[in-house]
Order: structure tokens, then sequence, then C-alpha cells
């Protein structure tokens, strides 16, 4: 599986000159910076950065565009966990334990928290990746739209089950999260619910409606306290508990190793990729905890799952990109660009006649993983003053951040617009325990949900002996179900068996 | 507010998940009722309605649960909701740079900041500078009063 004298030849074209490492640290500054400002997107800012690749060799230009992903996937939770905005939809989860942790005056171990989740998930991520990049290419293309179907259905289904006792409430919000999630031109060509406005044609705005959502209904909801940190003493920024929340992640390894595989082989699946992940991990991780009442309510556990996921997930999406030419989201996409800049085209044929850049490729992200903690640990103490704001101070600039964010994703006023009526309905959600999370991955996968669908049917002709030939959709919906209902048929099967111990 | 007036606002809220999906099924129906258009929206609109009953019937046989967690006073919130509303309806002709200074001035007002150095100081840097900063980033000239449309 690992060819030892391409991985021999990699490291010689890593390390016979610095020149490939000289835009590392700009990629990665570079990332952490759009990654942590609301609104900015990795995508964009590969984006921006793209044309300043033709200057460089292929290597460097993946190193450099690796970087801005590596630093992006971590800024991202930076929002999440210090104002409850996810910086993008891989870090939603980040925000559940992560902002309630900041709520409570443990920012600075939050921060830590996910900064060791994230290094070793990136570092985990690219060694499966390292070993197995034939098998999930192989894997990859067994994948059709029934197996993303039952991938998006997972994640919505299990959604559901984080509103608690309100899980009738957390299907409703899902479930219409969908259909907003369709409006706009199908795929067939039909135009759905726009009310004749045309920025809605193609569909709602999905980041707008997701910081509306998140971020601005949460800050009018805090608009009656003075700080996001109630407590004074706990406002803190301590470098030293920022190092101690970054070991504090290796005190669950299994929450590590288990949001980094559920990580890497669906951040693996295009499109759905690093979105469906984080919720995966955070969700699995719930449901095998002794108590999962905790989460939610600043469970170190529930950062340490998002992260370790949504930054494997980066390994994954790699996977597809070098192995298949296909983007799993915005930033493979750019980098897709960047090949075709280059003249290379990703696949097969890519991955067994340039084994040796493709594994510099995977090396550098070993280097990039330690580079990525020195400067965060630099970084995080100045992003974590952020406590230390008044909330007078903090609301409307974060509102207006959203606003010029939200502008800069769509171009026009429909973005910001966005924003304003998610925020209304975020928070009336919110006051009357609809869930937020479900209605917001509801959106972002309603469109995906509704093509993988029609996809299915056209190809099976809408017989149903068609998903009981495909082993990985019926494993992810045996997964689906078990992850529904395992629980209560351990505790049945338990029950059972005290009721017959004590016959 | 009462818990009968409670109970109306919960239910409000559920009528208005209920009639969106309604009125979407609706619409999409009338764009084409083909199996391609409809693939999705039929049977999740079928589910949304059929929760919205269970959890209709839930309600009532319940009763509304006095949860304090997620009821703020509305009172505060509205004029801050008002405020950004207006913000953001005014972005179009008062521009980014003009339009985020008042409003980010009128929040501190509105919070309680009488300090007019800090009201004045603040909303000016942080309006121009981040109207600066996203002008020159973003690749599509942003309406502006003051600064440049397009870098």
């Amino acid at each position: 599986m690992i060819d030892f004298a391409a991985a021999a030849d990699a490291l010689s074209l890593l390390f016979s000159s610095a020149t490939p490492w000289l835009v590392v640290v700009p990629g990665i500054l570079i990332g952490l910076i759009f990654g942590a400002v609301p609104g900015l997107q990795i995508s964009m800012a590969m984006a921006i950065f793209l044309p300043m690749t033709l200057y460089m060799d292929f290597m460097q230009a993946m190193l450099f565009l690796t970087a801005i992903f590596t630093g992006g996937s971590f800024g991202s939770g930076v929002p999440a966990i210090l104002m409850n905005i996810p910086g993008t939809s891989s870090a939603i989860a980040t925000a559940f334990d992560g902002y309630p942790m900041a709520r409570k005056g443990e920012h600075n171990q939050a921060l830590g928290l996910a900064l060791g989740s994230s290094s070793f998930g990136v570092l985990l991520g690219y060694l499966i990746l390292f070993a197995l990049i034939q098998p999930i290419s192989g894997l990859v293309l067994k994948l059709g739209p029934a197996e993303m179907f039952a991938v998006i259905l997972w994640g919505m289904t299990l959604i559901a089950s984080l509103s608690g006792t309100h899980m009738v409430k957390g299907l409703i919000a899902g479930m219409v999260g969908l259909l907003v999630g369709t409006i706009g031109f199908s795929e067939a060509g039909m135009l759905r619910g726009t009310l004749g406005n045309e920025y809605l044609l193609d569909g709602v705005p999905v980041i707008p409606a997701m910081m509306g959502m998140f971020a601005a209904s949460e800050l009018l909801r805090l608009v009656n306290t003075p700080y996001l940190v109630e407590n004074e003493a706990a406002r803190k920024v301590n470098i030293r508990l920022i190092v101690k929340g970054f070991f504090q992640a290796f005190r669950y390894p299994t929450v590590l190793l288990r949001g980094s595989v559920i990580g890497v082989f669906v951040g693996a699946v295009p499109g759905v990729g690093s979105s469906v992940s984080n919720l995966l991990s955070y969700i699995e991780t719930k449901r095998r905890d002794a108590n999962p009442d905790s989460f939610g309510q600043g469970n170190p556990k529930g950062v340490v799952a998002s992260e370790s996921a949504n930054s494997t997930s980066e390994a994954g999406s790699m996977a597809t990109l070098l192995a298949l030419g296909i983007p799993g989201g915005g930033a493979t996409a750019v980098m897709l660009a960047a090949f075709a800049m280059h003249n290379i085209t990703g696949g097969p044929q890519f991955i067994r006649e340039e084994t040796d850049v493709v594994y510099a490729i995977i090396f550098a992200n070993f280097g990039q993983v330690i580079l990525l903690m020195a400067l965060a640990l630099m970084f995080l103490p100045m992003l974590a003053n952020v406590v230390k704001v008044p909330m007078r101070y903090l609301i409307p600039s974060v509102l207006a951040l959203a606003v010029f964010g939200s502008f800069g994703l769509t171009g026009n006023i429909a973005g910001p617009m966005t924003v304003l009526i998610f925020a209304v309905i975020g928070w009336l959600f919110r006051r009357y325990n609809y869930s937020v999370p479900a209605a917001v991955i509801g959106i972002l996968l309603g469109s995906m949900a509704e093509s993988s669908l029609l996809h299915t049917y056209q190809i099976s002709g809408g017989e149903l002996s068609y998903v009981l030939d495909r082993p990985v959709t019926i494993l992810i919906l045996c997964l689906l179900a078990l992850s529904l209902f395992g629980n209560k048929l351990m505790k049945l099967m338990t029950a059972r068996r005290a009721a017959k111990a004590e016959a | 507010m009462t818990l009968h007036r409670k109970m109306l606002a919960d239910l409000g809220v559920l009528a208005g998940l209920a009639g969106f999906t309604i009125w979407y099924l609706l619409d999409a129906w009338k764009a084409s009722a083909s199996a391609e258009n409809l693939i999705l929206i039929v049977p999740i609109a079928a589910i949304v309605l059929l929760l919205c009953l269970l959890d209709l019937f839930t309600q009532l046989k319940k009763g509304v649960t006095d949860d304090h967690r997620n009821r703020e006073p509305v009172a505060s919130i509205l004029p801050v909701m008002g405020l950004f509303a207006a913000y953001v309806l005014s972005l179009e002709w008062l521009g980014f740079d003009l339009g985020t200074v008042l409003f980010v001035g009128g929040f501190l007002l509105l919070q309680g900041e009488r300090r007019w150095v800090w009201v004045l100081g603040y909303s000016l840097c942080f309006g121009f500078l981040v109207a600066l900063f996203f002008a020159n980033m973003l690749p599509y000239p942003m309406p502006m009063a003051l600064l440049p449309t397009d870098y």
C-alpha cells in the first residue's frame, strides 16, 4: 500500500531546499484570519490568493493552499467558541459545547482543546491518507447518490436527537430546514417558493442564513448581558490555560480517534464531508457518554469530538481530490483550479505516476501542523480577549461583521437581508425550543438531499431493489438505525437479562 | 405574559411552520406535479405536518410548561431587533460605511452608553475601518456614502 521509494523521493522534494516552506507560514496565517473572521470563508481566501500560485511551482502552490486550508479549518472554530458563530458549517458542533464553555469562563481551555484536537485530527487524517489513499479512493468510487442520500439522512435524523426533551420540535425544525434548502430552481428546472424574488433563484443563501440563525439570534438574546463571561475573575486570558486545554484534548483518546476516523471517511464523501462529519462525531460521542445530558452545557468532549472530525475531513476531501480529481467542497474546488493552472489532473493516473508529489503534499501537512500549533498559540491569547469586551460593544460589532461578511458571500443585499430574516427566525426558534442546529443542517443539505434522491430514483427507475444491491447504502442505513435505536435496544436487552436473572 | 398567552405564542409558531409547509407544498405542486419536482418535497412536507399535529396534541394535552431558560424579556429585545432591521434595510442608500457608524452608535446609546467620546469614537473608527477592510477584500463594489465604492 505504501510506496517507500516514492516516500523517500517526497522527503527529498520537501527538504532539499527551504523554498517550498516559505509560503506555509503566510498560508496558515491567512487561513487563521479568514477562518476566524465571521463571514470570510476558507474557500474565499483560497480564491483570492489563487492567482499568486501562478508564480509558484506546483509543490509550492499546493503547500500554500493546504496551509490556508489547515489554518482555516482550525480558525473557523475560534468564533464558534467565543461568539457562537461557526466560521464554516464544519464548525457547527464546535459551538454546541465550546460556546457554553466560554460563557462559563473556560474560553482558554476551550480554545486549547480545539487546537489540540484539530492538530491531532490533521496529523492522523493525513497519516490515514498516507497509508490508505488508494483504498479510500476506491471506496469513494463506489459511492453513488443513494449513499450520499443515506449519509445526509443519517446526519439529519441524528441532529434531531440533540433536542433532548423537544425531539419532535427538533425534527420539525430539521425537516422545515430541508424544505427551505430546496427553495429556488430544482435540478429538473422548476422554480419553487421564490415569491418572484430574483435573489432566491439560486436558493436561500446558506451561510448568511447560518450566520443569522446561530450568531445574530444568539446576540439578540444577550442584549441584557453585560459581558460574555459574567464572572469578572473568569475573564482572564491565560496562555497557561490554553496550553492546559491543548493537552487536555489527549485525555479523551477514544473521542479523538472516533472523531478522526469519522472525519476521514465521511469527509471523503463529496459535498457532504465536513458539514456532516463534525455532527456525527459529536452525536456519537454524546450517545456513548455516561453523562449525555452534560453535552450542550460545556462538556470538553463535545469540542474534541467536533474539532477532531472536521480537521480530519480535510484529509478525506484531499483523498477524493488527489485520487479522483473530484472536489469535495469550495476549498478543494479552488485547489482543483490550481491543479488546472499547473496542467495537472488529479486521478488514479496522477497517484500512480506522481506518487512522490502526493506523498510530499501529505508530509508537508505534518510540518504544517507543528507550525499551526506555534502560530495559533501566539494568536489565540489575542483572540480570546474578546471575552473582556462589554456586550454593548461586542453585539453591534459582530452583527455588523456578519452583515459585511454576508454581503461578501452573495455580492448583493440578499446576504444581509438573509441574516436579518434568519436572525428573527432563529430567535423565535430558540425562544420556543425548536432546534436551531437541526434547521441549519436542513437548509445546508436540502438541495443536495433532493438531487441525490432524484439521481437515485432516475438510476434505479423507481425500483427499491436497487438499494438492496448497494452494500454501502445498507451499511449506512444500518448505522443510522443503530445510532437511533442502539441505546434503546441495549437497555431493553439489559432489562430482559436482569429480569431473567431475577427469575 | 400569562400561561394562556404563552401557549398561544407557542401554537402560533407551530401554525406558522405548518402554514409555510402547506404554502411551499402547493407552490411546488403548482410549478410541476412531476415526481422529479416533488420527490423530496411531498414526503418531507407530509412528515412535517404529521409532526406538527403530534406536537399540537402534546401541547394541548400537557399544557405549556413554564420554561424560563429561553424567555428573555421581549421589551428589551424588540428595539434592538428594530434597529438591526433598520440598519440592514437602509444599507443600499445609506451605504455600508455611514450605515454601520449609525447602527453601532445607535446601539451604544440604546444600551445606555452615555460617554459621547466613546460612542462617537468607537462607532466612527469601527464603521469606517471595517468598511475599508471589506471594500478592499471583496471583489464587488459595495454601496458607500463617503468611502469609494470600489477599489
